[in-house]
């Protein structure tokens, strides 16, 4: 008896513990559940309507859709190695250079996220057209002969997503640079390495959790965009949120737009799965 | 002196208006230890920094071997560093991080092997080569650090205050055992810390530094026993230390006069008369005195403190108005009888001082 009584307030102290950040995160949690994984819920019931799986059957082996969603995955992987290629050279940028410089550069790197995407979208159509300014700058410079094809293709696409999703890959990025010791760097130089070598075997190693950070969001966000590929690819571009979007919208196939929607799903979460392993067998150090 | 593996000549640093080096000489034989003795912004660590190359001097050379390396890229010097927090490479196996140097220098991969597995054997450490750094202790990953700035026999080893972290007794037996690798390789180091104790025991010789300067050269039995200013007086070793004119008693034997009129006799001065000097009388050199003993200098004193640290007791005797005199005793002998507030008598030879100019008083 003498114990419980003691046990008692201690567990009521324990619970207390937890209750304020419970409370405190009650409601975005409760936000969360019924905007998001209920609708979730809801999609998945859907694309197994009527106790089959031919949604799935169909979205997994009929060609146009598992070419797509191949194509995808493949856009997927160009966006990240392209944003990783550009952004990695300006998170080093930002990370070493004076808080003035690092300014001016945050400044610009993040100007796109304050206009609408839908109007980035329509401002790249300007830029990149036949008659855009890009190729009339180059027409006119004497630079090419014939307008190049920008818009209306992969090259589109690529360049309106990559403009996007560059932040996505640059803060992670950055962030792990900031934290690099700059000792380790003068401790490789002092025992001899030369400046491409301490680039390759010290600092790129240990800002590689930065990088795969980077690339799993850039590729997880770049699989599911809609509007950009829509846009900017005129509709030979083909990205699987694009067909969901027809499913749904012309032939009223909520069934299979939803299986279509769950497959991604499981392919962004397959991938997020394996750059999480990844990733934690290359923080073992940190 | 044997010949100079490394040369340091009228080194110059000065940031903005502030010279953090006013023209520093220093000469290391070959095998010898030389510690850079020094309060923090004494100077010590922008001198090492220009020894290894991440900084440069406004003025001065800096010769490695008869080699001007002054203006050489760090990577160019084959200078071995363990820096202060060890530097060590996190993503890098112990084994890995001291190839490292190695591996620079473009050696064949079964030679890295062989030679990296031999320092690792000399540092105790070849169990634990497959391991990563932060899966060691800190003594085990300063003796990473310690293999990797020696596995390609540098011609300089630089250690940074390489001691800070580590708790007393670890200290103290990684000092012994970085001297004994450093006597068995043969190595020119260079030692830089602001611990005096330290020093006295790691060091060939010690170069006491303060200001930019380097106030005195010498072994620890000099610097210790020899200190030229106040400064080195004060700063190496336990002290008493008091400032004096110069003068002579009715015997016509040298005295100095302390601002409170006490007259203490001192050994023969370099100094003219009536110069104010730091006299300077270790804590073990007075004698707690019983009746019928004679010194050349006897006071009464009171107990103000006592202080004990396992070996031997301190006691802190106040001698006149503004003077306190230290005493340190062995504890055998009469230990733990004196309280505060008793008076007593000590007494100490002018053999058993030492006297420096005030030049250099902090």
């Amino acid at each position: 008896m003498a114990s419980a009584r003691i046990a008692a307030p201690r567990r009521r102290r324990r619970r207390s513990e937890h209750a304020g950040p419970l409370a405190f995160a009650s409601l975005p949690l409760a936000f969360l559940f019924l905007l998001f994984l209920v609708p979730v819920a809801r999609l998945m019931l859907l694309s197994v309507e009527g106790g089959t799986f031919a949604n799935y059957e169909r979205a997994l082996t009929d060609g146009l859709y598992v070419r797509v969603l191949l194509g995808t995955l493949q856009i997927g992987l160009y966006v990240s190695v392209i944003c990783l290629v550009l952004g990695y050279p300006v998170a080093h940028f930002l990370a070493s250079a004076s808080r003035r410089w690092a300014t001016i550069g945050f400044v610009f790197l993040l100007l796109p996220f304050w206009t609408s995407l839908l109007v980035r979208t329509y401002a790249w159509m300007v830029l990149l057209g036949r008659n855009g300014v890009v190729n009339r700058f180059l027409l006119e410079s004497g630079a090419i002969r014939e307008p190049l094809p920008l818009l209306y293709n992969m090259t589109g696409v690529l360049i309106g997503m990559v403009h996007v999703l560059l932040p996505f890959m640059v803060f992670p990025i950055y962030s792990i640079m900031r934290r690099v010791d700059r000792g380790l760097l003068l401790a490789a130089e002092g025992l001899g390495a030369t400046p491409w070598k301490i680039f390759a075997r010290i600092y790129v190693p240990l800002t590689l959790p930065g990088v795969l950070a980077g690339m799993t969001l850039v590729f997880i966000l770049s699989i599911g965009f809609y509007i950009t590929p829509a846009l900017l690819g005129g509709g030979r571009v083909l990205m699987i949120a694009v067909l969901i979007e027809k499913q749904v919208r012309e032939f009223l196939d909520w069934g299979f737009a939803s299986a279509l929607s769950m497959v991604l799903l499981g392919a962004a979460l397959l991938v997020y799965a394996a750059f999480r392993r990844l990733l934690r067998s290359d923080l073992q150090w940190s | 002196m044997r010949e100079a593996d490394l040369a340091v000549s009228g080194i110059v640093r000065r940031f903005g208006n502030v010279a953090a080096l006013g023209g520093i000489d220093l000469a290391v034989a070959r095998g010898e230890l030389v510690t850079i003795l020094g309060p923090s912004g004494s100077g010590k660590t922008t001198l090492l920094k220009i020894i290894a190359g991440f900084e440069l001097p406004d003025e001065g050379i800096v010769r490695l071997k008869g080699e001007d390396i002054t203006f050489a890229a760090p990577a160019k010097r084959g200078i071995g560093m363990v820096f202060q927090n060890y530097a060590l490479f996190p993503h890098l196996s112990v084994e890995r991080n001291v190839a490292f140097p190695l591996e620079m220098r473009g050696v064949r991969r079964a030679e890295i092997r062989e030679r990296v597995a031999a320092v690792l054997r000399l540092v105790d450490l070849a169990d634990l080569s497959a391991r990563l750094p932060r899966e060691l202790s800190g003594g085990q990953q300063q003796r990473v650090a310690l293999a990797r700035s020696v596995v390609f026999d540098p011609g300089l080893l630089l250690l940074d205050e390489p001691f800070g972290a580590l708790d007393r007794k670890l200290r103290e037996q990684m000092q012994l055992e970085v001297k004994r690798l450093q006597r068995r390789l043969g190595l020119t180091t260079l030692f830089v810390t602001h611990d005096q104790e330290e020093a006295l025991v790691l060091s060939d010789r010690i170069a006491v530094m303060s200001e930019g300067r380097i106030e005195q050269v010498g072994t620890p039995e000099e610097i210790y026993a020899h200190p030229v200013n106040w400064f080195v007086a004060d700063f190496v070793g336990e002290s008493n230390l008091f400032r004096g004119h110069l003068g002579a008693d009715e015997a016509g034997r040298p005295v100095a006069v302390t601002e409170s009129g006490t007259r203490i006799r001192v050994p023969q001065p370099s100094f003219p008369v009536g110069s104010e000097v730091g006299v300077l009388v270790r804590p073990e050199r007075p004698r707690l005195m019983g009746d019928g003993q004679q010194a050349d200098n006897v006071l009464r004193g009171r107990v103000v403190e006592v202080i004990y640290v396992g070996e031997s007791v301190k006691y802190r005797l106040r001698i006149d108005a503004r003077h306190d005199l230290l005493v340190r005793w062995p504890f055998r002998e009469r230990a733990g009888t004196l309280a505060a507030g008793d008076d007593v008598t000590v007494g100490w030879n002018v053999t058993d001082m030492h006297l420096v100019a005030v030049s250099g008083q902090a």
